[in-house]
């Protein structure tokens, strides 16, 4: 029997908020999929669209970005400026035709353990009927 | 009607009473009907400057060229730059100047408004001709082009052979200018993004076929960015300029310098390269279309940079290039952007 595909998650997670929140749901042991490979950044603002299309050329199947809620940032406006420049990410993405589920955002705080167990689960689920990702695959 | 004369002779006054280095604007190529850039230096080659519909470049770029010189010289003329500028070239000159990249005291523009009509596309035109040698090219009365050939003029609509971007332009006037021409007419536009629909209408998977036969073609010869006035980054982040290799250079520091996009032209590398040039441009891209214009494989970067400013204009009511005290796109925001797309 064939093994069941595994999308491969990269998640750009806010040092001050959600990956917090991801040690919560681990160090409560929570259960959720392993697919996620989290990167810590200093900010969601740091997140420059080119990590993320960088993720999609060594071969995520899909790449999250998650920040603190609108009015939590540590350094008062960057999840502001992230919400601008992902949004306009997001848009680029499904006009060249990638999947609109493969990239997705959200705002996870240091207390939402349940929240990002949640989101990661629902992540998985979205991108298993999709497969993996070639689009953007490097092939050189 | 913008009068030659006229701007010929404001052109020489400026420059007799020395308030400009040069003027840059257009003069008549040594190859067909076609315009090519001009830097006019002394007053009596004023008699060089043309304005007709076949001036077709954004010569914007040139005042980014100019900084970089200023910069290098010991002591240098302080005077500004004088330039001819469309109306889609004095919001480029007013997005430059948001982002504070030249001042205001840099530059003097003499704003030349298209009145209803633009300029052509080469293309468009060898068609309408059909192999025949074109003479002149000038403006009508009645929004339409007088084409002279050798076999005598034929009167085209200007709709026929207006560039791609003209059709679509929304300030068909100058935004700023020391000295303005001609007068400023509403273009009248309803649907200004109207060439994106065909494209929006597409499914996903159409639209990735499309792309990817695109940017297939690419050969990386970077003309795009050659040519594009807001592509002014000092180090690309397609080159590896300011990373030396010498002797010393060891292979634990080679392997540690980051490596974005390999140089290959390959569709994945190139997806990259165009895609970050995409969103540098958002917000800052006024449609000038050079990008496509010198393109020797012809992809259509022009849907590729127009889409970024219908989101900017849809989601965060932008308007590119007309305010110069306002901050760029993506370096403000409002409590009230969108954040349906967020769980």
């Amino acid at each position: 029997m064939a093994e069941e595909f595994e999308p491969k998650i990269v998640a750009f997670l806010c040092k001050w908020c959600s990956s917090a929140g991801s040690d919560l749901a681990g160090v409560s042991r929570m259960k959720y999929p392993p697919n996620v490979v989290p990167i810590t950044v200093m900010c969601s603002g740091s997140v420059s669209p080119l990590y993320i299309l960088s993720a999609f050329k060594e071969g995520a199947d899909g790449v999250l970005v998650s920040g603190c809620h609108p009015g939590d940032c540590h350094y008062i406006k960057g999840n502001y400026y992230a919400r601008r420049r992902i949004a306009l990410v997001k848009k680029l993405l499904e006009y060249i035709g990638l999947e609109p589920q493969r990239f997705q955002m959200s705002w996870v705080s240091a207390a939402e353990g349940k929240k990002y167990t949640q989101i990661i689960e629902d992540f998985v689920n979205q991108l298993k009927p999709l497969g993996s990702q070639t689009k953007l695959r490097r092939n050189v | 009607m913008v009068n030659l004369e006229d701007l010929k002779m404001e052109a020489k006054r400026i420059l007799d009473e020395g308030r400009v280095k040069y003027i840059i604007g257009y003069q008549r190529g040594t190859n067909g009907v076609m315009s090519v850039p001009a830097f006019i230096k002394k007053p009596e080659d004023v008699e060089k400057l043309i304005w007709d519909p076949t001036c077709i470049y954004n010569l914007t770029r040139f005042l980014v060229d100019e900084k970089r010189r200023k910069a290098r010289q010991k002591e240098p003329d302080q005077r500004p730059v004088g330039i001819i500028a469309k109306g889609c070239d004095t919001r480029a000159i007013v997005v430059l100047l948001q982002e504070e990249f030249i001042k205001r005291e840099d530059v003097f523009v003499f704003g030349i408004s298209c009145e209803n009509t633009g300029v052509l596309d080469e293309k468009k035109i060898a068609e309408k001709v059909q192999g025949k040698k074109v003479k002149k090219v000038e403006f009508g009365e009645n929004k339409n082009f007088i084409i002279t050939t050798e076999n005598g003029s034929i009167d085209v609509s200007a709709k026929e052979v207006l560039a791609e971007r003209c059709l679509e332009c929304k300030a068909n006037y100058p935004v700023i200018g020391d000295i303005s021409f001609g007068e400023k007419v509403a273009s009248g536009l309803t649907q200004p993004f109207l060439s994106l629909e065909k494209m929006e209408s597409l499914s996903g998977e159409e639209r990735w076929r499309f792309w990817e036969q695109q940017f297939n073609k690419c050969i990386r010869c970077y003309a795009c960015r050659s040519v594009c006035p807001m592509c002014y980054c000092e180090e690309c982040v397609v080159d590896t300029i300011n990373f030396a290799v010498t002797a010393d250079t060891s292979a634990e520091e080679k392997a540690q310098k980051i490596k974005w996009v390999e140089k290959s032209p390959v569709t994945s590398e190139n997806f990259i390269y165009h895609l970050v040039r995409a969103m540098h441009l958002a917000g800052r891209c006024i449609d000038c279309g050079e990008c496509e214009r010198v393109c020797p494989v012809e992809i259509p970067l022009r849907f590729l940079n127009k889409k970024l400013e219908k989101e900017a204009k849809e989601l965060f009511d932008y308007d590119v290039g007309f305010d110069p005290e306002k901050p760029s796109l993506v370096s403000c925001f409002k409590d009230e952007d969108p954040e349906d797309f967020i769980r």
